[in-house]
This record gives structure tokens, C-alpha cells and sequence, in this order.
């Protein structure tokens, strides 16, 4: 055949045009698509009864809080999100059956939530059966995210970094030799923390474990704490390491000032949960935790989520127990950002014959998303945890307050 | 350290004997189960945060959720139990989940999910001997507990009330021959009943300091066990067995590790249920 110059011409255009048709339909492309449909929808799996009902009305907020700025200025390309919202109670089984309902009933493109680390363990497998992202906004456990590759994200920073940032400044600030650790023998995060990150973060900086390697131990929401400071009282160490969360976190400190003890106490981002400074005055000044933000913040992100919060608590949730955003709420307004920017940079389209399609673009989007600027979150990692700055933090005259940002 | 957590075990065992003297009572005495009684050791816990935020001091903090919790267990015995007192012995039992778990979203809606404390206190009293410190508020607790039992075991054993309760126990349509009130008794008996286990929720955080709207679930469980311990009914024996399992959980926890602490107090509690299901006190020979 003779291959003429407009033969030639033709040809090479119909290839271009045919290989861009291929382009345009493949899940990988980073063509941006026009998005359509009268609404984006997200679900927010969110514990709103149970024991962490608070912190989950919290992170409802939160994410309620970002889609009403995103809405304000035009949505995701012109199309505004609406956020479906189903109660994880607190419990892995009821996370199963509102990942499940969210997915399946409402059809949302991608879900924000859960919140522990246990019932993340529970969803994210049921995620990857249904091909659907999950952005965790509170679990921290290392490794959950990788166990569940490829769709289940964390936006949050595992407890392993915070640690040794932590350490390292309480090393700074009271020179620690011999340091005891209390851990939780319940919660995922707490044990994991006691058990594993703490230990491994006070051997990488030299500092002398007295608790061995079965440390004092304690049930999440125990009443109280008598026996295990009794111990800790008498291993006359230089300060305590707390695999805890908040609250108990709060009681052994109490605890260890009215059985006389005064030395300090660190540990990481669970401690930041409860008011820790607030509820506990001066015996837990010196205390130190590690954190990705806080309400302290004042940069013009954190203001700008700290209005929207302000607003949307007033009319989702209200009450003292909502009032002031932590950190899990700020990681769930970051998450829905980060959501906005992989359906409008990821080439999703938002129609029900490319639901399944859209959901692995936004999978595709956040599995090499590494530069995102929220106010408190900066993409994934290979894992599928956060990539975030460290900030330590220490209790001191009633709240905490920033003393390294590492 | 040993006499130091005998000292901690035996507070903790104080606060776990009000709530089983408070189930036995209904339970041994007046033979229905209330599986609300650890909602009734929350409710009486929040109501003296409650007041104690409000600037109450100390001894109406405690009254507060003394009386509270007498009265919302005086509800219970209303609404669970007259209605159905003709039904088979599971509906009411069922009931009394159900307002429990009613009581656990209330608690939840009005103070939250995170834990509540009383509000935070100065510096206290401290008693030294050698290595033993005994603080003001644990011997305010350990006098106020070992106070309400000997009280409530005087009150059973030692008055007319007393008397009138068992008797109705044992045989409602005779007592009710006799011109007793078996409705105003059963109702006095929840009262007491309610009032003790809402005196060891304010007592347990005075001491411990924190209370969730859930934390109810194993104290009405401990109670339980410590109640089936010392023998169903027996008073005295409900107190012993608190006291015992206090001891245990402190001694496990100082000495083992807590996250077998409920492995080992529940292992005991299917000990007797199988081998020794009287108790160690029958209540026959305190008859």
C-alpha cells in the first residue's frame, strides 16, 4: 500500500484519537474528566453512640465542617458533596454493617471513617471486597493500613514517629535514664503503644526500661488505678511511659500524685484525647505527648477549620462535649479535601455506570498522593498511613502547648 | 508493698460489697434480678459529679447520688417489675436491661460519652505508717462502706422492716394476710437497694476518679460475682465477697497482669456456679 502524506496525516490522528478514547476510559488517567451528577456523594462512617460517641461527633463535624467550605466555593468542579453518614456505634460489628450500608445502599464514592484502630482491623478487609477507600481518621496502630493494601488509607500518623519524637524531647528536658512503662491491655492502639512503640522508642535512645519486658498493666476505662501505681511507685523510675489513652492516661497520673510521686509522664497522640491539661490542672503539668495538630494551632488553615467547626457544631451536634475540635476532626477535614482533590484531579466522572471505575481513581489518586498541603495532613504514604509533621507537646498551665515541631 | 495494696484492695473490695449487698437484696431477698443494678451505681455516680460541679460539698454529693439512685431503682421495681409481676420471671428481667441500656443513652446524651470526674480537688490528707499511706478519702470511703453495711445488716436482720421484708419473701400471700404492704416493701427494699449502689458510685469516683456512661456493665458484673461468692441472700456474705474480690483484682493487677484480670475473676465465679453454687456463706445458716 502507498502510504501518501494524507493517509499518513489521517492515520496518525485516528491512532492519537483512538489511543485518547483508551486514555480517557482507562482508571489510571490523569486526564481530568468533567465530573457530573447533581451531588458527590462520601460516607462517613463515624462512631456517634458508644464509648467513643463524642469523638465521633467530633470527626462528623469535622467533615461536615469541610464539605461546607468546599460547597461554598463551588464544590469539585461545580458538582457540590454530600456526605452520608452511618454510625459505627463504637463496635466492629456495627462498622461492618454501616461500611456495608453506606457502600452498597447509598452508593457514596469513597468513605471517611472509622475511627479506632479495632474496628478498622474489622472494615478495611470488607473494604478491599468491596472496593471501596476507607480514610481512617483516628486509628494510629502500625500496620493496619498495610495489612489491608490496596484500599484502606489512615489519614493519620502512626504512633512509632510520634514516639520517637517524644522521647527524644523528654530526653531533652529531664535528662531520663531508667524510664517505667504502664500500658493498656485492651485498647489496640494503648496495648500496641505500651507493648511495642514505646519500648522500642526508649531503646533506640538508650534509656533503660525498669518495667522489663512485661510492663505494669492496666483495661482501658478501668475505675481506677491504685495497684498499678503502687508498682510504679516502687521502681523509683525518672518518669512513666503511658500506653493510654486520655482519660485513663489522666487517672494514673491523679493517681500517682496522691500516692506521692512527682516524676513526669509522656506518651503519645492518644493522651492529646479527654482535655488531659484542662481536666487535670497542675498535677499533670510536664507531661508530655506528641501530636499532628491541635486547637492551639493559629496558622490560617487551622483558623479557617476552626470557624467552619465552630459553625457546624452549632446545629449537628451541640454541646460542650462537641465544642472544641481535637485532632481527629481536624485529620476528617483534611480527609474530605483530599477526597475533593481526587475526584477533581483523578478523574473521576460521578456517574452510576462508573461508580466502581471512580472509586479505584480516587484509590489510584491518594496511592501517590505526597504533597498535599491540608492543615494538618500531607498525603500517604506506601502504606496507606499519613505523611504528617510531628508537633510535642506539653501539659502546662491547664493546656497543651507546642514545644517541638519535628 | 504488699500492705500497701492490701490497704488498696480492701477500698476497692468496699465499693464492690455495697453493690452486691444491693443485689442481693433484691435478688437473695426478694428473689428478682435487677440487671439494671450497675446502671443504678452510674446514675448515682454522675448525679454526685452532678452536684458536686453545682459547689455541693462532699456528704450531698454523696446523699445526692445516694437518694438518686434510690429513686430511679424504686422506678425500675415499678416499671420492670409490678407490671410484670404476674409474667414469666424472664420479662421482667428483660425489662430491666432495657431500661439499663435506656439509663446508658441518657447518661450519654446529658454528660457524654468521655469519662466524667469529680471536680478536681486540692491536695489530701495523707496518713503515713512506714511505707503504708492511707489517704483521707480512702478511709472517708472504707468508713462510709463498712458504715452503710453494718447499717443495712442491722436494718435486715434487726427490725421490724427487716423482718416484714423476709417474710414477705418467703411467702407474699401470708405476709399480705398479716396486713403487710408486699407492693411498699418490695419498693423500700429497691430504695435500699438503689441508694447503696449510687452511694458506691459517688464513693468509687471520689476515690478513682472517672465514670462513663457505661461503666455500670462490670460493676453490676463484679457485684454479681461477689454476691453468688458469698452466698445469694446472705447479706454478710456479699460484703465478705466484695471485699475478696477487691483483694483479687489488686493483687492481679500488682502483682500478674490486668489483662487476665477478668479471666481469673470470672474463672472463680464458674467455679462456684459449678462446685459451691450456695456460696460460702449459705443462706440457711444465717437463719
Amino acid at each position: 500500500m502507498k502510504i501518501t502524506r494524507r493517509t499518513a496525516v489521517v492515520g496518525g490522528l485516528s491512532t492519537t484519537l483512538i489511543g485518547s478514547g483508551r486514555l480517557l476510559l482507562h482508571a489510571d488517567s490523569a486526564v481530568a474528566q468533567k465530573v457530573e451528577g447533581a451531588e458527590i456523594k462520601i460516607g462517613v462512617v463515624v462512631p456517634v453512640t458508644g464509648p467513643a460517641a463524642d469523638v465521633g461527633k467530633r470527626e462528623a463535624i469535622g467533615a461536615q465542617a469541610a464539605v461546607d467550605v468546599i460547597n461554598a466555593k463551588g464544590g469539585a468542579d461545580g458538582r457540590p458533596l454530600k456526605l452520608y453518614f452511618a454510625d459505627e456505634g463504637s463496635n466492629p460489628q456495627e462498622a461492618i454493617s454501616a461500611v456495608r450500608k453506606v457502600a452498597g445502599d447509598d452508593n457514596v464514592l469513597v468513605i471517611v471513617g472509622p475511627h479506632y484502630s479495632s474496628t478498622a482491623e474489622a472494615t478495611f478487609p470488607l473494604g478491599n471486597r468491596l472496593k471501596i477507600v476507607q480514610v481512617a481518621v483516628a486509628s494510629s496502630k502500625p500496620g493496619v493500613a498495610k495489612a489491608n493494601r490496596p484500599y484502606a488509607f489512615r489519614n493519620t500518623l502512626t504512633e512509632d514517629k510520634i514516639a520517637d519524637a517524644v522521647v527524644k524531647a523528654a530526653q531533652g528536658r529531664y535528662g531520663l535514664k531508667r524510664v517505667a512503662i504502664i500500658s493498656d491491655t485492651k485498647d489496640a492502639v494503648a496495648r500496641s503503644l505500651g507493648m511495642a512503640v514505646l519500648p522500642a522508642a526508649l531503646q533506640a535512645n538508650n534509656i533503660e526500661i525498669v518495667t522489663g519486658k512485661d510492663p505494669v498493666t492496666f483495661q482501658t476505662g478501668d475505675a481506677q488505678f491504685t495497684a498499678q501505681v503502687t508498682r510504679l511507685k516502687s521502681l523509683t523510675p525518672d518518669a512513666i511511659a503511658l500506653g493510654a489513652v486520655g482519660p485513663d492516661a489522666l487517672n494514673i497520673i491523679l493517681e500517682s500524685r496522691k500516692q506521692g510521686m512527682s516524676q513526669p509522664f509522656l506518651g503519645t497522640a492518644p493522651l492529646m484525647e479527654g482535655n488531659l491539661p484542662e481536666r487535670g490542672g497542675k498535677a499533670v503539668d510536664g507531661t508530655l505527648a506528641g501530636s499532628i495538630w491541635d486547637v492551639v494551632l493559629n496558622d490560617a488553615g487551622s483558623i479557617a477549620f476552626k470557624d467552619a467547626y465552630a459553625v457546624r457544631a452549632k446545629t449537628m451536634y451541640p454541646g460542650a462535649f462537641t465544642q472544641v475540635p481535637d485532632y481527629y476532626p481536624a485529620n476528617a477535614y483534611d480527609a474530605v479535601f483530599m477526597i475533593r482533590d481526587a475526584i477533581v484531579q483523578g478523574g473521576v466522572q460521578n456517574r452510576p455506570d462508573t461508580l466502581e471505575l471512580d472509586r479505584d481513581r480516587i484509590k489510584d489518586y491518594f496511592s501517590k498522593m505526597r504533597d498535599f498541603r491540608g492543615i494538618a495532613s500531607r498525603g500517604f504514604n506506601e502504606d496507606g498511613d499519613g505523611i504528617k509533621d510531628v508537633i510535642v507537646m506539653e501539659a502546662k498551665n491547664g493546656h497543651w502547648q507546642p514545644i517541638i515541631a519535628a | 508493698m504488699l500492705a500497701q495494696q492490701i490497704v488498696n484492695g480492701f477500698t476497692l473490695g468496699s465499693t464492690y460489697a455495697l453493690i452486691a449487698i444491693g443485689y442481693t437484696l433484691v435478688l437473695g431477698v426478694l428473689k428478682k434480678l435487677n440487671l439494671a443494678h450497675g446502671e443504678l451505681f452510674m446514675a448515682g455516680a454522675f448525679t454526685g459529679i452532678g452536684a458536686a460541679s453545682l459547689g455541693a460539698p462532699l456528704l450531698v454529693s454523696l446523699l445526692a447520688g445516694f437518694v438518686a439512685a434510690g429513686l430511679i431503682a424504686v422506678a425500675i421495681e415499678r416499671t420492670c417489675f409490678y407490671p410484670l409481676r404476674h409474667a414469666n420471671f424472664l420479662s421482667p428481667m428483660l425489662s430491666t436491661i432495657a431500661f439499663g441500656l435506656f439509663l446508658q443513652g441518657l447518661a450519654t446524651q446529658i454528660f457524654g460519652s468521655d469519662p466524667s470526674r469529680f471536680p478536681v480537688s486540692g491536695a489530701s490528707f495523707q496518713i503515713q505508717f512506714a511505707t503504708l499511706s492511707i489517704s483521707a478519702i480512702h478511709i472517708v470511703i472504707l468508713a462510709t462502706a463498712f458504715g452503710l453495711m453494718i447499717g443495712i445488716d442491722l436494718l435486715v436482720n434487726r427490725t421490724r422492716w427487716g423482718i416484714a421484708v423476709r417474710a414477705a419473701s418467703d411467702d407474699a400471700e401470708t405476709a399480705a394476710q398479716q396486713g403487710m404492704s408486699v407492693s411498699a416493701l418490695t419498693m423500700t427494699t429497691f430504695l435500699v437497694s438503689g441508694a447503696l449502689a449510687g452511694a458506691a458510685g459517688v464513693l468509687t469516683t471520689l476515690v478513682y476518679s472517672q465514670v462513663n456512661p457505661f461503666i455500670g456493665i462490670r460493676q453490676g458484673l463484679i457485684g454479681m460475682v461477689a454476691m453468688v461468692i458469698g452466698g445469694l441472700g446472705n447479706l454478710r456474705g456479699a460484703m465478705i465477697g466484695g471485699l475478696a474480690i477487691g483483694l483479687i483484682e489488686t493483687m492481679n493487677d500488682a502483682y500478674f497482669t490486668a489483662g487476665y484480670r477478668d479471666f481469673v475473676i470470672f474463672f472463680i465465679f464458674f467455679v462456684f456456679l459449678v462446685f459451691r453454687p450456695q456460696g460460702l456463706f449459705p443462706v440457711r445458716q444465717e437463719r
